[in-house]
């Protein structure tokens, strides 16, 4: 990933850029267009002699001999009146016109189930999709044939993938993008598919800039945030600087890596430059809530519910700031709303699992987040809150499959590895909760549990010595900060107490002894250990009083 | 009455002093053109009693009569005047008549009676009729008279229920006249021949000698091989099938084991000559690819209805049911209510559930014609797929009332039985069809599913191997013999019959239609079933292609990669089986035991170390913990050794427990799929009977 070469002819970009955009915006893709205009925006420096683009392909001006048909089918496209659409375009083939037939029958289709979805807990049964598979079959044959361009191959692949045939839609739009690899669609198409270990089809990618993009999103995908950040970088360095897409991208980037308030920094200057953008705000949002930023989120809230109060974000924005207010039902209410807007909202169903999570209402939420992992099956909090709800629910083995799987997508995240080890020690296999520990203590514990939990499993196993050195390595860790858990840390003074006693090391005794006289909960038992302590010195039958000690324990 | 033009004026009375009786004749004639036929009664009264009876002017006023209905007057118009025995129209029309008016007895008595009299110039007649063998008697009468003669006593006997004889019947009207496509149409619509003797009867028919040029005579027999049945092989295959099979009709099932590989043989056989010989053949096979059409007929007129039909018929047995659709649609938008293609067109809506488009289409046809059985049919199958079947069975019985010989409608109504899992009742129904439909093999190969679901193997098996007999090309019946082999755990023996069906549906087109689903799913549950497990989920893999999403499909997938050990991809399978099917009882007992092993089988993480980590601590560095330590450095092995040893015994034995609850509840489950697959294949074949 690091030999990335940026050799860009911006000038060329543009041009190109301009060029695709009067193709997708032809086709009625909307979001790759508004993508792209934002690509175009950013390079707005840049000086293109773009009369010439727009004359050669005006609409009526094409080559196609159906520009009549093809207006009024766009029309009825742009009005959303999409069975029409597709019924005058039934007959054409002239490749625009053709798209839109095949595209406003897939959209009517999506659409159709989305009205017809009765529960908003549900997403629209999967089983129902005749229509789908009917232009699946069509695009099916027309592709055997060679008959579909780099648009229809596109859509061919999005109907692939909603019917969940992963290596086919995954090689279809990779013949898409090998056709037109400026289309941004197809791209995010493709990057929601690589799986983390099928990367074959990365080698048939043609080696366009666009493909930095595309790698850059994807690794964020895939938490490798790091090699994210970097193409990033290297974008804004080399003429993209202005794109507020990646801007945001490189917010996200933070996000994951948990450094919350750059994160927070960037969105707040990338919403001062562009106050009515809402995309990725409810990642904002989501930071904001982490740091409990009430102020912030209850205006961002209303800000956002102003500009636009149907939009998934907004809606997301709104939920996030209820569940602050611990007002969980409507929280659930408005995830609920972004997902009838649009089902395939990730993060929606993750957040609804979560809220489903306070509210204790387990089978919801276990729907939540198997929806979520159903839309993206990279989205480790939603693998993480399986776990945690099937925790509750007492069954380890499953809960134990789902911490893996968010283990696996955030290799480096102790969080899952603690909660791995805490499900082996359910399972009674302590030598697997002590790896899994121990590599929580390597990759930086957050919480800082997990020498406690090694200490407690090896004074489990009977290893007093890796128990003690635990315990030793727990409270140096604990003495500066105090901020630990005072019950815990105080046992632990106990326990090494205890263990000196035993060792005959009294020096060492009557220091953790004397320690335990620091906390509530030990005071008696640190009073009676000293007072053994002294016995046992000056006594010169040891052996008996150790005996006597340990009974007194 | 078609030759009524060839009247003309040679047989005038002179005893006209009054009235020109000639002018009366020609107003007869004119209004019976015009179909007023009270005032051609009235004229055709008086022109009778002008001409003293004259038979030709008796013929007139009868057919005026039949005109209106009146049987019975005609009938006694005839007899008073004694013409029924002795003048050929008088006696058609009297037979006609009979017919009718349901006198199915006399009708026959008559006809018998004048056979028997003229048996001796019979023969004579048939081969030259315009030669006049006995004077005058046959002088007049358009030439097709005898062959339609024949044809009423085909249609006489059949209404008696004596089928073989009517047959007999049509067949030689057909030969008296090429050209009697009545009554070529009632061997062929009502599933009387099986396919060898329909392909019999195409060979029999003397084109060259009726025809006055050859390319007529082909032209003909192209049209008669486009209305034959769309699920039969070529002849040379057909000549196989006699020579290996025929000579027990339907042969005995050998108990099970004998039975697959001679069948199995003479299949490989028949689709190597099925390859080799599809070129050179004119008499395209089966379900061939749908230009073949016998390419004169299509040629020469590729918007001709019936032609369009025809193709339909074929896209619709190779279940390209939206092809199929918008070809009949396109044919009803020309002729509303083109019969045969209605027929086509109702199986179509059933197959893709139109339940509006069949709405309105029944309801139109009951407006309009009430007294047809395939309105009936529409408003029965409307009430099919919307899911009632007691309004479902009223309408259909009516359907069958109307027409007693109506298939379709007969296995409809078994259809209606049988998704209600009454099972004996489906049965019932399905025995009447066949019946009916004695050369249609459908009716059996419902039989033989629902004797399978009634766990009755051996009959099914029965049923399904009559059914191949009849018709030996037809992928379904080798399909639903896969079936019940594989509940036989005959698996080698499924196997090859499910590899058969599916070479077959291949070679009749290579983009392998929706409906054959269950075929490539079972073909995956048979190689998984003999181990090959990666072709198991290569099947299951193409299935999905074919219909995305369906849960039992990914349930079985997972098993399969249990049964290979890849318990992470086994996981994964089950549960988007489950995400799709909540109450799933396999999958989910399955998901349970693979999550449990897959425990075992994966580190706790990736990159985990193989030892139990021991923690070093910076302070603690007293001799002992050193020793300790490495103590454990030395015998870590040895330690994780014994536990690993210990695992594995107990791994064995949670094995084989959950080996032997696999097989339970795969036995289950297994039965359970099948049970869900054959309700598909017999949903999937519920359709092919209204073509």
């Amino acid at each position: 990933m690091s030999d990335i070469t940026f050799k860009f002819d911006l000038k060329q970009i543009k041009t190109e850029i301009q060029t695709a955009i009067i193709g997708c915006s032809q086709r009625g893709l909307l979001h790759s267009t508004k993508w792209l205009a934002e690509m175009n925006i950013a390079l707005k420096d840049v000086d293109v002699d773009s009369a010439d683009i727009t004359s050669q392909h005006s609409i009526w001006n094409l080559g196609d001999d159906d520009a009549d048909l093809y207006t009024l089918a766009k029309t009825y496209f742009d009005l959303k009146e999409l069975d029409r659409c597709a019924f005058y375009t039934e007959k054409s083939t002239s490749p625009r016109t053709r798209f839109l037939h095949l595209y406003s029958r897939y959209l009517s289709g999506e659409r159709k189930k989305l009205h017809d979805m009765t529960d908003s807990t549900l997403p629209p049964d999967p089983t129902q999709n005749s229509s789908l598979r009917e232009l699946s079959a069509e695009l099916r044959m027309e592709y055997k044939e060679g008959r579909l361009d780099s648009y229809c191959l596109y859509l061919y692949g999005v109907v692939l993938k909603r019917l969940e045939l992963v290596r086919d839609a995954q090689n279809v739009l990779v013949e898409a993008i090998q056709k037109d690899p400026l289309h941004w669609g197809a791209w995010l198409e493709l990057a929601a598919l690589v799986s983390d270990q099928g990367k074959a089809p990365l080698t048939d990618i043609p080696n366009h800039w666009m493909k930095q993009f595309f790698l850059a999103h994807m690794y964020l995908e895939q938490q490798m945030n790091e090699a994210a950040l970097e193409i990033y970088y290297l974008l804004q360095q080399n003429g993209f600087e202005k794109s507020s897409y990646i801007t945001a991208q490189t917010a996200i980037a933070s996000h994951n890596r948990r450094e919350v308030d750059s994160a927070i920094a960037t969105f707040r200057h990338l919403h001062k430059e562009d106050p009515y953008r809402l995309d990725n705000l409810d990642v904002y949002s989501n930071l904001l809530y982490v740091k409990e930023l009430r102020v912030e989120l209850s205006q961002l809230a209303h800000h956002v519910c102003e500009v636009d109060k149907y939009r998934v974000e907004t809606c997301c924005v709104i939920g996030n700031y209820y569940s602050l207010r611990s007002e969980h039902q409507k929280a659930v209410l408005y995830f609920q709303r972004a997902l009838k807007l649009n089902p395939q909202y990730l993060s929606a169903w993750t957040l609804m699992g979560h809220e489903f999570m306070e509210m204790k209402n387990t089978n919801a939420a276990i729907q939540s987040y198997r929806q979520a992992i159903e839309v993206n099956r990279r989205d480790y909090r939603a693998w993480y809150g399986l776990g945690q709800t099937y925790e509750i629910l007492k069954m380890p083995y499953y809960c134990l499959h789902y911490y893996k799987q968010a283990q696996q997508l955030r290799p480096n995240d102790s969080r899952m590895l603690i909660a791995l080890g805490e499900t082996y020690e359910k399972l009674d296999k302590i030598q697997e909760a002590l790896k899994c520990y121990f590599k929580a203590r390597s990759v930086g514990d957050i919480e800082g549990i997990a020498l406690l939990k090694m200490a407690k499993l090896y004074d489990k196993l009977q290893e007093s010595e890796n128990a003690s050195a635990a315990y030793i390595e727990y409270v140096t860790d604990n003495e500066s900060s105090q901020a630990g858990e005072k019950s815990e840390v105080s046992q632990a003074y106990k326990y090494l107490a205890n263990y000196y006693i035993k060792r005959n090391q009294y020096d060492e005794a009557y220091k953790y002894a004397h320690k335990c006289l620091d906390y509530e909960d030990t005071r008696e038992e640190g009073k009676a250990l000293l007072k053994a302590v002294a016995q046992t010195r000056s006594q010169s039958d040891r052996e008996l009083m150790v005996g006597n000690i340990t009974m007194s324990c | 009455m078609a030759g009524a033009g060839e009247m003309d004026c040679e047989m005038k009375n002179i005893n006209d002093q009054h009235v020109n009786i000639d002018t009366l004749r020609k107003l007869v004639r004119s209004y019976l053109d015009l179909h007023q036929y009270n005032a051609a009664l009235f004229w055709a009264d008086k022109v009778v009693s002008l001409s003293n009876d004259d038979p030709k002017d008796v013929y007139w006023l009868a057919q005026c009569m039949f005109h209106l209905r009146q049987y019975h007057r005609a009938v006694h118009l005839i007899r008073s005047k004694e013409l029924d025995k002795t003048h050929p129209l008088c006696h058609y029309l009297t037979v006609r008549s009979l017919l009718a008016a349901s006198c199915y007895s006399d009708a026959l008595q008559l006809l018998t009676m004048v056979e028997n009299d003229n048996s001796l110039s019979r023969t004579t007649r048939n081969t030259s009729i315009d030669s006049m063998g006995d004077g005058m008697m046959y002088s007049e009468c358009p030439a097709n008279l005898q062959s339609s003669i024949l044809f009423l006593k085909g249609q006489v006997l059949e209404a008696m229920d004596n089928r073989e004889l009517a047959a007999d019947c049509y067949r030689q009207a057909l030969r008296c006249d090429v050209f009697c496509y009545e009554a070529f149409e009632a061997l062929i619509q009502h599933h009387m021949l099986s396919s060898w003797e329909e392909m019999e009867l195409l060979d029999s028919i003397p084109y060259s000698e009726q025809c006055s040029t050859p390319s007529e005579a082909s032209f003909l027999r192209q049209l008669y091989e486009t209305k034959l049945n769309k699920y039969q092989g070529s002849p040379q295959q057909l000549s196989e099938i006699k020579s290996n099979k025929y000579p027990g009709q339907y042969p005995e099932t050998p108990v099970s084991g004998a039975a697959p590989s001679p069948s199995g043989s003479v299949f490989k056989g028949k689709l190597a000559l099925d390859i080799s010989q599809s070129s050179a053949d004119s008499l395209k096979p089966v379900s061939r690819p749908v230009d073949s059409l016998p390419n004169l007929v299509v040629k020469l007129m590729p918007q001709n209805l019936d032609v369009l039909v025809s193709k339909a018929e074929r896209l619709f047995y190779n279940c390209k049911f939206q092809h199929c659709l918008k070809l009949t649609e396109d044919v009803l938008k020309k002729d509303p209510y083109h019969s045969s293609c209605l027929c086509v067109h109702i199986g179509c809506l059933v197959e893709l559930k139109k339940s509006n488009q069949l709405f309105y289409l029944a309801h139109r046809l009951v407006d309009l014609h009430p007294e047809m059985a395939i309105s009936w049919f529409a408003v029965g199958c409307y009430y099919y797929i919307i899911g009632k079947s007691d309004p479902a069975r009223r309408y259909l019985t009516k359907a069958t009332v109307l027409d007693r010989l109506f298939g379709p409608a007969w296995l409809a109504f078994g259809h209606s039985f049988a998704a209600e899992n009454e099972h004996d009742q489906a049965m019932s129904a399905y025995f009447k069809a066949s019946q009916l439909m004695k050369g249609c093999h459908l009716p059996l190969l419902y039989i033989g599913l629902e004797c399978g679901l009634t766990n009755s193997c051996k009959l099914a098996d029965k049923f399904f191997l009559q059914a191949q007999n009849i018709a030996p090309q037809d992928p379904f019946v080798m399909h639903e013999l896969g079936v019940i082999a594989f509940q036989n755990r005959e698996y080698e023996r499924a196997e090859k019959h499910f590899e058969d069906a599916l070479k077959l549906v291949r070679s009749i087109d290579d983009s392998v239609a929706e409906k054959w689903e269950p075929l490539l799913n079972n073909l995956g549950h048979v190689s998984r079933k003999r181990c090959k497990f990666q072709m198991a989920l290569e099947y299951h893999q193409q299935a999905l292609v074919l219909r995305p999403l369906n849960p039992s499909t990914f349930s079985a997938m997972g098993y399969t990669h249990a049964m290979m050990g890849n318990t992470l991809e086994a996981v994964d399978c089950f549960h988007k089986a489950l995400g799709l099917r909540r109450d799933d009882t396999f999958s989910t007992t399955m998901l349970t035991y693979v999550i449990e092993q897959l425990v075992d089988d994966t580190q706790p993480f990736e990159g985990a170390p193989d030892k139990m980590p021991v923690f070093r601590s910076k302070k603690g560095s007293s001799s002992r913990v050193h020793r300790i330590i490495s103590y454990d450095d030395q015998n870590p092995d040895d330690a994780s050794m014994n536990i690993d040893e210990e695992t594995d015994n107990v791994a064995p034995i949670s094995d084989t427990v959950n080996v032997s609850e696999i097989a339970n509840v795969t036995a289950d489950s297994s039965t359970l799929s099948f049970e869900v697959e054959m309700h598909d294949s017999s949903s999937q074949t519920l359709d092919k009977d209204s073509a």
